[in-house]
Formats: C-alpha cells, sequence, structure tokens
C-alpha cells in the first residue's frame, strides 16, 4: 500500500517537472550594459536597439519612482518583440517589483465591470513595503527540566537552558511555558526560537552536533547550525504586499480564500477608500513604503472607450503604477465609436504616452533569435536549416518560423537523428501551412468549402483593417 | 601618487566602517549576556529567603542588602536594554552607509518604522504574511 502511494507520488512529481515552453520563456531581461546601452545578442534580446534603449531609461525611471502616473505605448508591427521587450523590463526590473500583465481583451470575459477589472488590476501593480519587527529568543536547547509538584496539583515550574555559540544561560518557567514545550516534544539538541511577545515557540530543527545522537532519525529531522551571536534577537521581516491583495482580505465577504482561488468579486469603493487612508497614515509614520510596479496591457486596441477614459483619470491618482501598453494596430477605429485614432487609442490619452516604437527584425537578427529559440527548445539544428528557417521566417512570419522549430525536431526524432537538417525543416514546411499559402488554397478552393457566399471579400477587408 | 593616496583614503575609510560594525556586534553580544545574567540573578534573589547576599564588584566581593540589590540590578538591566536598542539603530546607520562607500544600493527598506504588533497580528492573522515569509 505504502509503496503504491510513492509510486503515485512519483507520478505527480514527473508531471510537474514538464515545463512548457513559452514563446517568450527564453527572455531574461534588457539586455542593457551599465551605461543603458543595448548588447547585440544579450539575455535572449535580440537587436530592436532603440526599443531597448528606450525601455531602459524607463526602468530606471522606474527605480527612481520618478515615472509613477505615466504611461508607455509600445507600438509596431506584429512579431517585432513587443511583448518580449515588456517582459524583458518586469525580468530586469526584479521579483519585488510588481509587474502584472493582462491581455486587452481579458476585461471583456470576467465576472465583473469593466472598471472594475482595470482597477483591480491597477492595484496589483502597485506594491507596499511594510516591516514586522519582534523580539525572539533564538537558541540550542542544552536541557529542559519539568518539576511536578507533589501534590499533583498542577502547578509546575521548570527550567529550560538555551545556548548560542557565545553564551548559555537559564531560563525560568510556568506552567503556561512548559505546557507549550511539551506539546512542541522540545528536548536537548533542538534549536528553537521563542518569540517575547506572544510566547510562541517555533522549532527549526535540531542541532548539528546532536546529528549523531541516534542511528536512525525519522523523515522530518531537519538539521541546523547552533545559532550564533546574542540569544536575545531583534527580528525584523519585511514584507512586500500589493495593495489589491489588503482589498481582498478587507473585503468582509470573501476573505483570504478569494486570493489564492481568484474568485474576488467586485471590491466596493468604500474599503478601497479605507484601505487607501490607512496607507497614507502608515507613509506618513514612516511605516509603509510605496513601490510603485508596472501594469502592462497587451493589445490595448481591444479596450473600449470607457476604459481609455477611466485610464486617463487612473492615471492622475497619486498612487498610480507605471502603465505599459502594447499594440499592433495602425490608424484604425477606437472601439465603442465610430472615430479613428492612431493605435485605436483616444488622442488625449495618447498625449499622455511615451510611445516606443519597434521595427521589423533583420534578416541576420532573425536568424539569431531563431538560433536562441532552437536552444530553448532543446534542438540542435545544422546550419542549413537554420539558413532555411531564416528565409521562411523573412518571408513569412517570425511566428511561423518558430513553430516549425518544434515540428523540425519532432521530425528528427522520428527518423532517429541527432539534428534537424534542411529536408526536416521542408517537410514540415510543406506539412504546415502559413497563413498566405492558407490564404491561397482557400481562394482556389473556395468554390468547394461551406457557408461560401462567393465574393472572398471577407479576407479582403480582414487584410485592410490590419 | 595622488591616485595611490586616494586610494589609501577610501579603504582606510571602509575598513573603518566595517571594523566598527564588528566591533558593535561584539558589543551587543557581550551586552546580552550580562543582561542574561543579570536576570539569572534577580531570578535567584527573588527566591532566596536570606536578608543578604554577596555582590561582585571587579575582584571584591561585598555583602549587601538583597532587595536594594534587586533594584541595582534593575537599572542596570534598564541601562542594557537601552544599549542595547541603541546600538542596534546605530548599526543599520553603518551598514548603509558602509553599503554606500562600496558602491552598493543599500539594504532595502531598513529604515522603516516597523508597525505595530496589534497590526501585526492582524494582517498575520489574515494570512498575508504567512503565505510569504
Amino acid at each position: 500500500m505504502a509503496s503504491l502511494a510513492a509510486a503515485q507520488v512519483q507520478e505527480v512529481r514527473s508531471i510537474t517537472r514538464i515545463e512548457r515552453i513559452g514563446a517568450h520563456s527564453h527572455i531574461r531581461g534588457l539586455g542593457l550594459d551599465d551605461a543603458l546601452e543595448p548588447r547585440a545578442i544579450s539575455q535572449g534580446m535580440v537587436g530592436q536597439k532603440m526599443a531597448r534603449k528606450a525601455a531602459g531609461v524607463i526602468l530606471q525611471m522606474i527605480r527612481e519612482g520618478k515615472i509613477a502616473g505615466r504611461a508607455v505605448l509600445l507600438a509596431g508591427q506584429p512579431g517585432t518583440g513587443k511583448t518580449a521587450i515588456a517582459m524583458g523590463l518586469a525580468q530586469a526590473l526584479g521579483p519585488d517589483t510588481p509587474f502584472t500583465s493582462m491581455a486587452g481583451s481579458e476585461i471583456y470575459s470576467l465576472e465583473m465591470s469593466k472598471t472594475e477589472a482595470l482597477t483591480q488590476s491597477i492595484r496589483k501593480s502597485i506594491g507596499i513595503r511594510i516591516k514586522e519587527e519582534s523580539e525572539i529568543i533564538e537558541g540550542e536547547v542544552v536541557e529542559v527540566m519539568v518539576e511536578r509538584s507533589a501534590g499533583g496539583g498542577g502547578a509546575r515550574s521548570g527550567r529550560l537552558t538555551l545556548k548560542t555559540t557565545d553564551m548559555e544561560t537559564n531560563y525560568d518557567m510556568g506552567t503556561k511555558m512548559i505546557d507549550s514545550l511539551l506539546k512542541e516534544k522540545v528536548q536537548a539538541g533542538d534549536v528553537i526560537t521563542i518569540d517575547k511577545a506572544t510566547g510562541k515557540i517555533n522549532k527549526l530543527g535540531r542541532s548539528f552536533a546532536r546529528a549523531r545522537d541516534y542511528d536512525a532519525t525519522g523523515q522530518q529531522a531537519r538539521f541546523v547550525q547552533c545559532p550564533e551571536g546574542e540569544l536575545q534577537k531583534r527580528k525584523e521581516v519585511v514584507h512586500t504586499v500589493t495593495l489589491h491583495e489588503v482589498d481582498v482580505i478587507n473585503s468582509r465577504t470573501h476573505g483570504f480564500l478569494a486570493l489564492f482561488s481568484g474568485d474576488t468579486g467586485e471590491i466596493k469603493s468604500e474599503i478601497r477608500e479605507q484601505i487607501n487612508s490607512k496607507v497614507a497614515e502608515w507613509r506618513e509614520e514612516g511605516k509603509a513604503e510605496m513601490i510603485p510596479g508596472v501594469l502592462f496591457i497587451d493589445e490595448a486596441h481591444m479596450l473600449d472607450i470607457e476604459c481609455f477614459s477611466f485610464l486617463n483619470r487612473a492615471l492622475e491618482s497619486e498612487t498610480a503604477p507605471v502603465v505599459i501598453m502594447a499594440t499592433n494596430r495602425g490608424i484604425t477605429r477606437i472601439r465603442g465609436t465610430n472615430y479613428k485614432s492612431p493605435h485605436g487609442i483616444p488622442l488625449d490619452l495618447l498625449d499622455r504616452m511615451i510611445i516606443v516604437p519597434t521595427t521589423p527584425y533583420s534578416h541576420q537578427e532573425l536568424r539569431e533569435i531563431l538560433n536562441i529559440r532552437c536552444e530553448e527548445e532543446d534542438c540542435q539544428m545544422s546550419a542549413d536549416a537554420l539558413t532555411v528557417l531564416t528565409r521562411v521566417a523573412t518571408e513569412t512570419s517570425l511566428r511561423y518560423a518558430i513553430q516549425l522549430i518544434t515540428t523540425a525536431s519532432l521530425v528528427a526524432k522520428r527518423r532517429k537523428a541527432s539534428e534537424v537538417s534542411m529536408e526536416d525543416v521542408k517537410k514540415v514546411y510543406s506539412l504546415f501551412l502559413d497563413e498566405h499559402r492558407s490564404e491561397q488554397f482557400l481562394k482556389e478552393y473556395q468554390d468547394e468549402f461551406m457557408f461560401n457566399d462567393g465574393g472572398g471579400d471577407a479576407a479582403q477587408m480582414m487584410e485592410v483593417a490590419q | 601618487m595622488d591616485d595611490q593616496g586616494k586610494t589609501l583614503k577610501y579603504l582606510v575609510a571602509v575598513e573603518k566602517l566595517a571594523e566598527e560594525i564588528i566591533n558593535d556586534k561584539r558589543e551587543i553580544i557581550m551586552l546580552d549576556k550580562r543582561r542574561n545574567q543579570n536576570r539569572e540573578a534577580i531570578r535567584d534573589l527573588s527566591k532566596s529567603s536570606q536578608l543578604k547576599c554577596w555582590v561582585t564588584v571587579g575582584s571584591i566581593l561585598v555583602k549587601h542588602n538583597v532587595e536594594s540589590t534587586i533594584t541595582l540590578l534593575e537599572s542596570d538591566q534598564k541601562q542594557l536594554d537601552v544599549d542595547i536598542n541603541k546600538l542596534r539603530s546605530n548599526l543599520k546607520v553603518k551598514v548603509n552607509s558602509l553599503r554606500d562607500l562600496e558602491m552598493q544600493p543599500p539594504v532595502p527598506s531598513l529604515m522603516l518604522v516597523p508597525i505595530s504588533d496589534k497590526e501585526t497580528e492582524g494582517l498575520s492573522r489574515a494570512g498575508l504574511f504567512s503565505c510569504k515569509s
């Protein structure tokens, strides 16, 4: 029975080990040197030097907290690395700066109003740092002595001897402390901490010096070093929480479990106001630090006029994150209106933005990107196959060429080759159509498809719209 | 030549500050040791039924009244607490200025004022802290 359970555990582990490789998983940062100059190929980034340099400047401004409440627009054709730059920015900011990424169309599919969804993501991108301080006694237990009074009346007294590498001391204990020590099964050789304010005992593990006390130990036995320095320490822990987390905890109907289930629903504005004033109070007293993070909205043209005007207003608030939007549209209709505007974004909002353009990749850069993707997907590719792929990428699209890497490597594995050859790439190129060939095919045979209205205008119109 | 002098000056400054930090840490340990010894003494004295006790002052033993000894020790204890806290707060400033000298960014939020016990309790009970630390 036990072995069966163990086997199941093994299985579960092997599933989690298979990591999915995302389209931008190779990006580790912006690839800039200390002077903010972009390196040609670094941290998974290739080319787009101007855009990366601009992103580097923005990064510096975010770090100095100077850009809060402004917006950045990454504009460029499809497949020119807009999302890659945003991801790189997020990586370069480090784990401590909140970074929220959402797609513009996400706001339509949630079970809440559009403005609520936007407010939540804005508040998810603002972090506050608060510090928790406690006085603790930390040491290795040398001896625990419990004396039971003769009458058995329950009044017990005890003595605990603790030591660090520098000192040793005795503590007299009352009934309550003895009870909690016994409950935690504290014995000589354990390293424990005692919270001075609450009296809570925490077992950190067993001291290394006692590692040879027994021949067999349980699985849970964890060995730690005997603590150094003073016995009574001051422990400071800095927590970084987002405003949204605080919101969720304080909206009573859901409680903190909603944080994990993701089902937060709408949060009342009174609660937000209360929290804002509390945080403002903390900041005034020097108890909290604000970290304006980054909200990244991909496919920003999918937002409609209401969202844009809401964002316009939200950016003015003093606790606004940096909003980075990405769009691949040219002059197009603003959603929800009949007006046309550059990038599908109203002019008044566009006016607040720093616009960073991305340009199509050159031939050489495409080759480098494909090379990086090959490495990321663990696929050996011969030089001529890579040349063919680069051709494919220039003639069709980079995304299509990247798709071919995995498929070609699978074909190569089928014939038990260690390296992907030109033939493999050609084979998958004939197996899978790119958009142009697919369109051609459809035009050729459109009479034989269902629901054909004969015109073939729909495809034409789509092309114009883009 | 001028460059060398500058480097030397810089190194001296860094070493001096680093030495100070190490000394402060040692001092805190020494003070805490004494604090614990005092605490043990107070505990033992308050349990004993005698009226007089022996106190070591430097290398001489003095017979002293128990009650006044306890008040003496307690005031010493208070002074020790103050000294330790002062050392700890100064340590933060020193560490940050050392990092500044070494061209490293300061430790984030080192100088934050901690939130009150009540707030800590509330927030940790709500699960805000437990899932992170």
